[in-house]
């Protein structure tokens, strides 16, 4: 038997697997001083998978291969976008902040586009081998990543930890899929869906289910699998703190909601509880846990630990109440991209502050409104977007997830929504906290002078890039509705 | 079925003595206090495996676990262990103290996953599947029908090596940087 491979579908893989080849040939070729090309390259290339990826949405049109397990449809094509514009903001953070301190640049892009490529493939996998393939090859560059600062004990503890924690969850989560797959024979979620239609009294697809939710949920970060994110975050570079909070999380969102909705539709009155559960211990641990925080990087960890419970809020509800779980997956998709954008935003600030003031404490850039009003502006918006001030994106994140709840109703539903309402109340405080720190408060500490801290011409268009999509999607919504629609393809199978 | 029945076929006589072999040697990986012995242990357990894999006629997965599990991973350990000048004698260091609530999980787990897989599997016969299957059934499913994974994996594998060199390798300092431009 012989299966057809619809290479234009799989250009935008080839093209990151290319460029990776390219970057690691580059840098055996090029001294040091030179290695700024591979960032060069790396970043053209991400630009360049985004060329058939275009082309494919034009097209609009559904193409599979082998059975079915591999679907290049407009969701996939959506997601894939979100890969690729994420990974391309990353990769412009990365440029400087890799090349001013003595890291491996070469290998670090190399991975990088791994990371990236495992995503692009999973994005697509609709059978369990290729999921977890695809799962792997996001996260596993990241151990390595986390610990790139090789002589920093944080950084080596990030690593450590992270790596520890991610293998036994994957070993959980791998259990959970061979049980799957001894039980039912199938491996395709379409075959999954219909071979546990009627297993909920199964005690070993309860079993499997149970590993499926602890993976998933460490890769998202969701209390109470979270311990790793703060030290985690902490210690690694920066720009690949805001990769592992992005991309990462959002392929293990990906993963976790698709299985749950297209493999196990049939086992919801089992995951839907669980994913209430998660939902809410995530927003309300990952809040309280942030309004302690003093250091900038350990805040975002806990936020973003706590906008995964509000990511998961739709799904959760409308599972729970068994409303229509299409609204809810889309609700779920546009609160994704809205967060992508604006998190890897307020991260390129974290990364241009830092540098300024010299300090990651909150106390530390004190009065940064003073020296510097144009990066004082830039935090603003992006810590009002988090917190879901209109008319910046994330107003409207929170709207589609509220939305989604009220259409959903029922008494769960209800305080489900109730809890997550007070959990935007309480992130509103420490999001407004940092602002008001940057403009109000007087400087304690020097400020760098702007000879050095000038943000490189890279950081500068990163930041560009996501603060002309937070402001377009605050003002212009509809872009944000259309990925949520896109969504529906995958309900309708 | 009664257990004498089950024991009146000659296949289950090997499947229980080498199920037995397994369960010793494991326990042994763990409660071992020598490195050595602990990986050799592992060997033990692993050669199990491979004897089931065989019983299940998957002759191609028995033989890359003992090439690949036995002959590559384990002998990569025992040299770690002789490289790093680890110690070879008894260590107690190997010891935790910390022994109870570990074993208390992992006898419940035990549990659980048995209760579950008699549940679901009870005394269901799974029929053999008699022709074991080839490499080159196995070799044309890889490249055919799971070609993505095969190649993605590929992919995990470069990662994983180049990230691990990466992180493993010792760092010029400035000084010997310049020494080495110079020549």
């Amino acid at each position: 038997m012989t299966f057809e491979i619809d290479y234009l579908a799989l250009a935008p893989e080839l093209v990151i697997v290319g460029t990776m080849l390219a970057v690691f040939i580059l840098d055996l070729l090029l001294t040091r001083p030179n290695k700024f090309w591979t960032a060069t390259v790396a970043v053209a290339g991400t630009a360049l998978a985004a060329v058939p990826l275009v082309i494919l949405a034009a097209e609009g049109s559904t193409r599979s291969m082998f059975d079915g397990s591999y679907v290049v449809d407009e969701f996939a094509v959506i997601l894939k976008g979100v890969f690729i514009v994420s990974a391309y903001i990353v990769l412009l953070m990365s440029h400087h902040y890799i090349e001013s301190d003595r890291y491996y640049q070469g290998e670090y892009y190399f991975l990088l586009l791994s990371s990236v490529l495992g995503s692009l493939v999973m994005a697509s996998a609709r059978d369990l081998i290729i999921l977890f393939i695809g799962l792997e090859l996001t996260t596993g560059p990241l151990y390595l990543l986390a610990g790139w600062r090789k002589g920093d004990a944080k950084s080596n503890e990030a690593s450590m930890k992270y790596f520890i924690l991610g293998v036994l969850s994957t070993a959980v989560l791998l259990y959970g899929m061979s049980l799957l797959y001894g039980l039912t024979g199938e491996i395709t979620f379409a075959g999954l869906a219909e071979a546990t239609a009627d297993m909920v009294d199964e005690p070993a697809v309860v079993v499997a289910l149970f590993g499926l939710i602890v993976g998933f949920g460490f890769k998202i970060s969701a209390v109470p699998f979270h311990f790793w994110a703060p030290d985690t975050y902490e210690g690694a570079p920066t720009p690949v703190t805001a990769y592992l909070s992005v991309n990462s999380k959002a392929a293990g969102f990906v993963a976790f909601l698709v299985v749950m909705y297209q493999a196990l539709p049939g086992l919801s009155d089992i995951w839907a509880p669980a994913l209430w559960i998660l939902a809410a211990a995530s927003m309300t641990v990952g809040n309280l846990a942030a309004l302690r925080q003093t250091n900038i990087v350990r805040l975002l960890a806990y936020s973003s630990i706590a906008q995964a419970g509000f990511m998961l809020v739709p799904f959760a509800a409308a599972a729970v109440a068994d409303a229509d779980l299409a609204e809810a997956f889309s609700a779920t998709l546009v609160y994704l991209v809205i967060y992508a954008v604006m998190n890897l935003g307020a991260f390129a600030v974290v990364i241009a502050g830092a540098r300024k003031t010299r300090s990651g404490d909150i106390a530390g850039w004190a009065g940064l409104a003073q020296v510097d009003t144009r990066l004082a502006v830039l935090v603003a918006v992006f810590f009002f977007s988090l917190a879901g001030i209109p008319p910046l994106a994330g107003w409207f994140a929170k709207f589609a997830m509220f939305r989604s709840v009220i259409i959903a109703g029922g008494t769960a539903t209800v305080v489900l929504a109730a809890i997550a309402a007070i959990n935007s109340v309480i992130a509103l405080y420490y999001y407004a906290r940092v602002v008001k720190s940057v403009w109000l408060d007087d400087p304690v500490g020097e400020f760098a002078p702007d000879v050095e801290a000038a943000p490189a011409g890279s950081l500068r268009l990163a930041l560009l890039v996501a603060l002309a999509i937070t402001v377009v999607i605050g003002f212009f919504p509809a872009i944000a509705t259309f990925v949520g629609d896109a969504s529906r393809v995958i309900a309708s199978g | 079925m009664s257990f004498i029945d089950w024991l009146g076929s000659p296949v289950n006589w090997v499947f229980l003595v080498v199920g037995l072999a397994i369960l010793f040697s494991s326990w042994r990986v763990v409660t071992a206090k020598n490195v050595v012995h602990a990986a050799l242990y592992l060997v033990a357990a692993l050669g199990g495996a491979a004897i089931l894999f065989l019983m299940l006629s998957a002759e191609f997965v028995a033989w890359v676990v003992v090439l690949v599990y036995i002959g590559a991973v384990l002998v990569l350990f025992l040299f770690g262990i002789m490289i790093t000048r680890a110690p070879t004698g008894k260590d107690v260091g190997l010891d935790t103290p910390h022994k109870t609530s570990p074993a208390l999980l992992s006898v419940a787990t035990f549990v659980l996953l048995s209760w579950a897989s008699i549940q679901a599997f009870g005394t269901t016969q799974v029929e053999s599947v008699g022709e074991p299957t080839s490499t080159e059934v196995l070799g044309i499913a890889l490249l055919g029908r799971f070609v993505i994974p095969f190649e993605v994996v590929s992919f995990v594998l470069l990662a994983a090596l180049i990230g691990g060199v990466t992180i493993a390798r010792r760092d010029l300092t400035p000084a010997e940087e310049e020494e080495r431009r110079a020549v």
